[in-house]
């Protein structure tokens, strides 16, 4: 029986080309997104959960600041591991994870620079799942100058050779030896190093005559991720009540403002949402998520429309059936079948072009997928999404055909009745309604992603590059002096921190009028008196440094420090940066050292004309002779050290990377999904075309104009995508305010976007259907009249 | 085999209700061939679409051997249709979509007949109904009377005991038509119960009882000699 249905399925299939074609490139493409997006989100859902102890894991928050400037960190202090696994009977493990600075690494004749390495204690080996393929799970680092490395580190310094026991060379100067390989840190991981050092070499650099005497007694740095393996049934809030009164005890001159403390964030959340709560990838997923849905959704409503409007032609052959003693849950399984095998082509078709779309879906997405049939993950999305969608789509269909009445249907008096045509006209209507909403959110997100992109951020970062000084900063003067006189370049600044993307801040500040409990957490930078003019950041009052001996003692302060601060005529009061009391001597306009999805934080700028940072801005055409001028000043004074500058203008834009990809992924996926309401509105036209055809040869018989007869076939469609816009337009309204909250500066969404959009949905309808009206309306009426 | 009484069939639609069948009463014996005729709407078709168990009277008894039938619902009467009745209708009714073979095969598949047997039935009856040589073709490639003799096949292949056609030679010419009225004899001879719709007097000349209906109700019946 069932190679029966399958048979029939087939020859319907091979019969009806326009009606397969159609339908299948539907499910086709529909089927090659979803599963593309499902697969995606399954990916980012998989975050961190392959560690075997992923639900006792909890990363240590710490929380500093009070009122408006309160800032939650996603790491800790030092102490605080150590003191947890001393004091708290519920803390079975702490790790703390460090980065290390960007270094580079010798072994023999290859030289390679390091920017992703880590320092950390020897227990990340026992509570994380990473995988250490050689060495010693307890005892990692048999000494302070071992390094543990990944499978591909390995690779790149030592080819096959064993690298355990060989030795590379730091900086030139200090001595590792690998104790240890471990693989290559999953994509699908929050934690990814290439090196890892024990952390013990940060210990050492304390000393009992600092001010902190110790790495476990320097309740003053938050340096550390700090994750905690917590029994289960441990109170939290127990936990992050001891950390903060150790603190209070070994180190009470720390200012404890309401709120400040701990929190303890699950393992599986931190991919998910920031120290801070705000959402970190969950906002993109769910997203993706929803387009996803939606996309497959418009695939199976065209599924749905499609075989319901042919299910008149078909009409005879369930009566026959039925007459000649087929029953209803006979022909239901038939044309269930039926849609099987329809979703099996789509399938089959839908993994060739997945196969051909990934390498360029991981260079879009910046994943890693592979299709791998063997990969048990890969089949549940495969089969959620089949089943699914096959359900959604076949179902009703189904049960529509299995219904006819013999009798009627036979006689040819089988009409869709009004219900069906309405049910019709619903799925249309909501299939535009996703797409116009689409296409609404779609020109939202790219107008946002152009504005944060050319918004003024308050300084002027064109034609600049930077480059660390390294041993340059012995002769700085002599530098800058030197490059001053280089054509091509325009000028030359230095400063002691980044200027794009900034994420330094302390709360060692102290004004008149702080109150006594107040720990207020500020941005700062060090630069020289060139700096402001360069990058042209505008001063509002007072003025800029001038280079003399007393600027040791002058700060800057932005707009916003002096607004949060709320301190009066700021020019010449007393401020206080860590040790150094001094005065404001001016006030600068707000500068965007951050993304614009933030708050511009306040900050203090002070004079430090030996920063680690040199900034050059070029004439631009002569960039190249400028970037010369500097590699070989560079070669001079670190000789063996690789010479790698940035523009800041690549800096900015990788600020917006993660949104720029999003966008160009929503695009693709918005696009995609018009395209198959497209589809599935030309199935549809060619059918009542079809349908019509007797109507309008009967109508142009009687003169008609070829004009009147589009306008006849086309007006009810575009009645439909015109409600469809006035139904999307809240949705899509909704949608992308949700959305623009994650941007604290975001464009004015006018009625412009909704009138483009809901123009550009109009004319691809139009466009759609004009193909087939345009065809019944010019055909020779003579035939088909005849046809009929 | 077939008895009904007081049968009564109304159509509805918003302006009139017409009555198709009126206080009818028949019988027809096992093995009988009887001719329905009478004008054109006066309720011939209705009335095999009730015997034939396609369609539900509206008051009144019909007995199909001895088992009260009017009221059974749809999955009942399917089932019944499947095992004891076979139609032939005047435009063929074949599926467009399947084979000779395949069309006839059909009704052994939902009466859940074995694929070998099936091979063997149907060979069979396309034998009888010399039309053998066409079972690979599709419908739309034969001539009307090798159609109708198609459908026949289909109506006879799961041997029902009672065959009912509704104008079988309508929509043929005279010699199809007498060829398809000898099948019918044929099958009747071998046992089979025929009840047959026709317009021609020729026709109904074959079987052995004609019953005249006019607006829903019995006015004669010939006895044929
Ligand atoms: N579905 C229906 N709805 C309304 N009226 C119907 C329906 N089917 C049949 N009728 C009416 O019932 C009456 C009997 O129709 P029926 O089809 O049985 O006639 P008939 O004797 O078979 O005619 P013909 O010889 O033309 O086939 C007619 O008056 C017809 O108009
Ligand atoms: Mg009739």
């Amino acid at each position: 029986m069932i190679k029966n249905y399958i048979k029939i399925a087939w020859r319907n299939l091979l019969k009806s080309k326009l009606y397969s074609f159609v339908n299948i490139l539907g499910l086709t493409i529909g089927l090659t997104i979803g599963m593309l997006i499902l697969l995606w989100v399954q990916d980012e859902m998989s975050f961190d959960t392959f560690h075997s102890k992923v639900n006792t894991i909890y990363r240590v928050n710490g929380v500093t600041g009070s009122g408006q400037g309160i800032k939650i960190w996603d790491n800790a202090q030092g102490p605080v591991a150590t003191t947890a696994l001393r004091e708290i009977p519920g803390v079975r493990n702490a790790v703390r994870i460090s980065h290390g600075w960007n270094s580079i690494y010798t072994y023999k004749d290859k030289l390679l620079k390091e920017e992703n390495t880590g320092y950390t204690d020897p227990s990340f080996f026992v509570m994380f799942d990473f995988r250490l393929i050689k060495g010693s799970k307890t005892k990692p680092f048999p000494t302070d100058q071992s390094v543990i490395i990944t499978e591909s580190t390995a690779k790149r310094y030592f080819g096959d050779d064993e690298p355990v026991g060989k030795v590379i060379q730091q900086d030139h100067e200090t001595n590792f030896t690998v104790s240890g390989v471990i693989a290559d840190f999953p994509d699908n991981s929050s934690i990814k190093f290439d090196m890892l050092f024990p952390i013990n070499i940060i210990a050492r650099q304390y000393n009992a005559s600092n001010f902190w005497k110790s790495l476990d007694t320097d309740w003053g740095n938050y340096g550390y991720s700090t994750f905690f393996d917590i029994k289960p049934g441990t109170s939290l809030q127990q936990v992050c009540d001891h950390l903060i009164n150790a603190q209070k005890k070994v180190a009470p001159w720390i200012k404890v403002s309401p709120g400040n403390g701990y929190r303890l964030q699950p393992m599986s959340d931190i991919h998910f949402y920031q120290a801070d709560g705000s959402s970190g990838s969950l906002q993109t997923v769910k997203t993706f998520l929803i387009v996803g849905i939606i996309t497959l959704l418009i695939a199976c409503i065209n599924y749905v429309n499609l075989s319901t409007a042919r299910a008149m032609l078909r009409a005879k052959e369930v009566s026959i059936r039925k007459i000649i003693g087929a029953q209803r849950r006979q022909l239901f399984a038939q044309f269930i079948i039926e849609s099987v095998v329809f979703f099996c082509v789509s399938l089959f078709l839908a993994f060739g072009l997945l196969y051909i779309l990934m390498p360029y879906y991981n260079d879009v997405s910046g994943k890693h997928l592979q299709l791998d049939m063997l990969n048990a993950d890969l089949w549940k999305v495969v089969a959620v999404t089949f089943v699914g969608t096959l359900a959604i789509s076949s179902i009703y269909p189904s049960l529509l055909l299995s219904s006819f009445e013999p009798l009627k249907a036979l006689k040819g008096k089988l009409t869709m009745g009004i219900g069906q045509a309405a049910f019709r006209k619903i799925l249309v209507t909501t299939q535009f309604v996703f797409s116009v909403t689409l296409i609404i959110v779609t020109v939202v997100i790219g107008k946002q992603l152009k504005f944060i992109r050319e918004k003024d951020p308050g300084y002027d970062r064109s034609q600049v590059f930077s480059f660390r000084t390294g041993q340059l900063g012995e002769h700085l003067d002599a530098v800058k002096a030197k490059l001053k006189s280089v054509p091509g370049i325009r000028a030359v600044t230095s400063s002691d921190n980044k200027l794009v993307d900034n994420g330094r801040a302390t709360g060692g500040v102290d004004w008149d009028g702080k109150p006594t409990d107040m720990m207020f957490i500020m941005h700062h930078f060090g630069i020289d008196e060139n700096f402001m003019p360069v990058m042209n950041i505008k001063l509002k009052a007072g003025k800029n440094f001038s280079g003399s001996k007393a600027d040791a003692t002058h700060f800057i302060l932005n707009e916003t420090a002096i607004a949060m601060t709320g301190i009066k005529d700021p020019i010449g009061k007393r401020f206080k940066y860590q040790e150094t009391e001094g005065t404001i001597i001016g006030v600068v306009k707000d500068f965007n050292a951050a993304s614009f999805k933030q708050n511009i934080d306040p900050a203090v700028i002070y004079y430090q004309p030996y920063g680690y940072k040199l900034y050059i801005k070029t004439t631009g055409k002569d960039a190249a002779q400028a970037i010369a001028a500097c590699k070989q000043l560079w070669d001079k004074y670190n000789s063996g050290f690789p010479f790698e500058y940035r523009f800041m203008d690549e800096e900015y834009d990788a600020l917006y990377k993660t949104d720029q990809r999003s966008g160009v992924l929503f695009n693709i996926f918005s696009a995609v999904a018009i395209v198959i309401s497209c589809l599935g509105l030309f199935g549809l036209a060619t059918y009542t075309a079809q349908i019509m055809m007797k109507e309008i040869g009967i109508r142009k018989v009687l003169g008609a104009s070829v004009g009147g007869i589009i306008a006849l076939v086309s007006k009810d469609f575009l009645k439909l995508v015109v409600l469809a816009i006035v139904i999307a337009s809240p949705i899509a309204w909704w949608a992308i305010n949700k959305w623009l909250e994650e941007f604290v500066f975001r464009i004015d969404v006018g009625s412009s976007v909704f009138l483009i959009s809901g123009a550009i949905a109009i004319g691809i309808a139009v466009l759609t259907i004009s193909f087939q009206t345009i065809r019944a309306a010019t055909a020779n009426p003579v035939k088909s009249l005849r046809s009929e | 085999m077939i008895k009904i009484t007081n049968l009564e069939k109304f159509y509805r639609t918003e302006e009139v209700e017409t009555i198709a069948l009126n206080k009818l009463s028949m019988e027809v014996k096992k093995g009988e061939f009887v001719a329905i005729m009478g004008p054109s709407g006066c309720g011939k078709s209705t009335l095999l679409n009730i015997l034939g168990l396609l369609d539900d009277p509206d008051a009144g008894s019909y007995l199909f051997n001895d088992i009260e039938v009017a009221d059974f619902n749809e999955r009942k009467r399917a089932d019944l249709r499947k095992h004891n009745i076979g139609f032939v209708f005047q435009s063929f009714n074949l599926i467009d979509e399947l084979t000779v073979f395949e069309n006839v095969e059909l009704p052994l598949i939902y009466t859940g007949v074995a694929a070998a047997d099936r091979v063997k039935k149907v060979e069979a009856v396309l034998d009888k109904m010399q039309i053998m040589h066409r079972r690979n073709h599709y419908p739309q490639q034969l001539s009307g009377g090798q159609q109708q003799r198609v459908a026949i096949a289909r109506a006879v292949v799961n041997t029902p005991k009672i065959i009912l056609a509704d104008e079988p030679t309508g929509n043929l010419d005279s010699s199809n038509g007498n060829d398809v009225m000898e099948l019918l004899t044929d099958l009747n001879e071998q046992g089979t119960t025929i009840i047959m719709v026709t317009h021609s007097e020729h026709d109904a000349r074959y079987s052995h009882r004609i019953i005249r209906l006019l607006d829903g109700q019995t006015v004669v019946e010939n006895i044929m000699i």
